[in-house]
């Protein structure tokens, strides 16, 4: 009997908690669940403790969603995403983020990918399988890289992530030199060597 | 360079997502540790969990004070959107035992710091 009873009163918090009643959706899920629970006699026994006047969201609040959304607020400028993202916190506070130019492909001599900002993160335990002999890894962050136009946004990017990083030093393209055959045989330059 | 002009400045001026200053976000987060901690017993009546109701009165204090060092109003706003998202989720039992018990306990085994547990968990097969 007393299942039953208690069986009814979880359908009811239940179907409050899907279909709000209320204009508030928080009001009609959280608030209806507990008062409802507790209305319910089957309950009264393991819901002994005397509660508070449960308030309306709206009240306690002071203003509905509505007209706060209308306004502007001032934040700090620094932000830190790192507890929202759903990043695990060991991948926020144990990782290093590498900026640098991106680097040619050393198999081809065109340069036109190597202008963009590239962040990575740091290596972790790879392993070989003794089977197959694939790599393996357990690090979700292991491949991936990410592209910026800027420096900065990169910097940023680590910042927002709560991410420690640093950057590599750029490295100075080498002074352009005019290669000619020709001067190779030039009269007032000692390129040629004499065999004798 | 822009970047480095907003940088200068501490503040700056953005949309709210709920709250327009921080006492309206102090009083929703208020108001979802009470509900939690009235949805305590309940829950445990629901389900068949190993813990006490201190036990996961303790639990909800801890994961309410993970967070107490942030000052953004936004972020703030944005936790308590996902807290109400979980509470949902197991008042509404879309959320199994095993999903709240990972709030008590990790499921995966720590790793080994010292040098003989490291060599002996070793997983270089050669």
């Amino acid at each position: 009997m007393a299942f039953n009873l208690l069986k009814q009163s979880a359908n009811k918090v239940i179907r409050n908690a899907v279909v709000p009643s209320t204009t508030s959706a928080t009001r009609g899920l959280f608030i209806g669940a507990v008062r409802l629970a507790k209305e319910d006699k089957g309950l009264e026994k393991v819901y002994t403790k005397k509660e508070s006047l449960l308030l309306d969201t709206n009240n306690v609040i002071g203003k509905t969603s509505d007209t706060s959304v209308q306004n502007y607020i001032e934040v700090e400028n620094k932000v830190d995403l790192s507890s929202v993202t759903g990043v695990p916190e060991e991948h926020v506070k144990t990782r290093l983020v590498k900026i640098s130019k991106a680097t040619k492909n050393v198999m081809q001599s065109g340069t036109d990918n190597t202008h963009k900002w590239v962040m990575e993160f740091d290596n972790r335990e790879r392993w070989e399988n003794p089977l197959m002999g694939w790599t393996s890894t357990g690090d979700p962050l292991s491949n991936m890289k990410i592209e910026f136009v800027e420096r900065a946004d990169a910097i940023n990017f680590c910042e927002k992530n709560g991410w420690k990083w640093y950057v590599e030093a750029e490295q100075n393209s080498r002074p352009i030199r005019s290669k000619s055959y020709a001067n190779n045989f030039s009269w007032n330059k000692r390129t040629r060597t004499s065999t004798k | 360079m822009a970047a480095r002009e907003a940088s200068k400045c501490a503040t700056k001026i953005v949309r709210p997502l709920l709250s327009s200053d921080k006492s309206e976000a102090k009083k929703r987060v208020l108001n979802l540790y009470k509900t939690y901690y009235r949805q305590i017993p309940l829950m445990l009546f629901d389900r068949h969990l190993p813990v006490t109701k201190e036990e996961c009165q303790i639990k909800l204090k801890e994961e309410f004070l993970k967070n107490k060092h942030i000052t953004d109003v936004r972020v703030i706003d944005m936790l308590v959107i996902k807290g109400q998202l979980l509470l949902q989720e197991i008042v509404t039992k879309w959320a199994q035992d095993c999903h709240v018990m990972s709030l008590f306990k990790d499921t995966v085994e720590p790793k080994p710091n010292d040098f003989l547990s490291k060599f002996v968990n070793n997983n270089d097969s050669q």
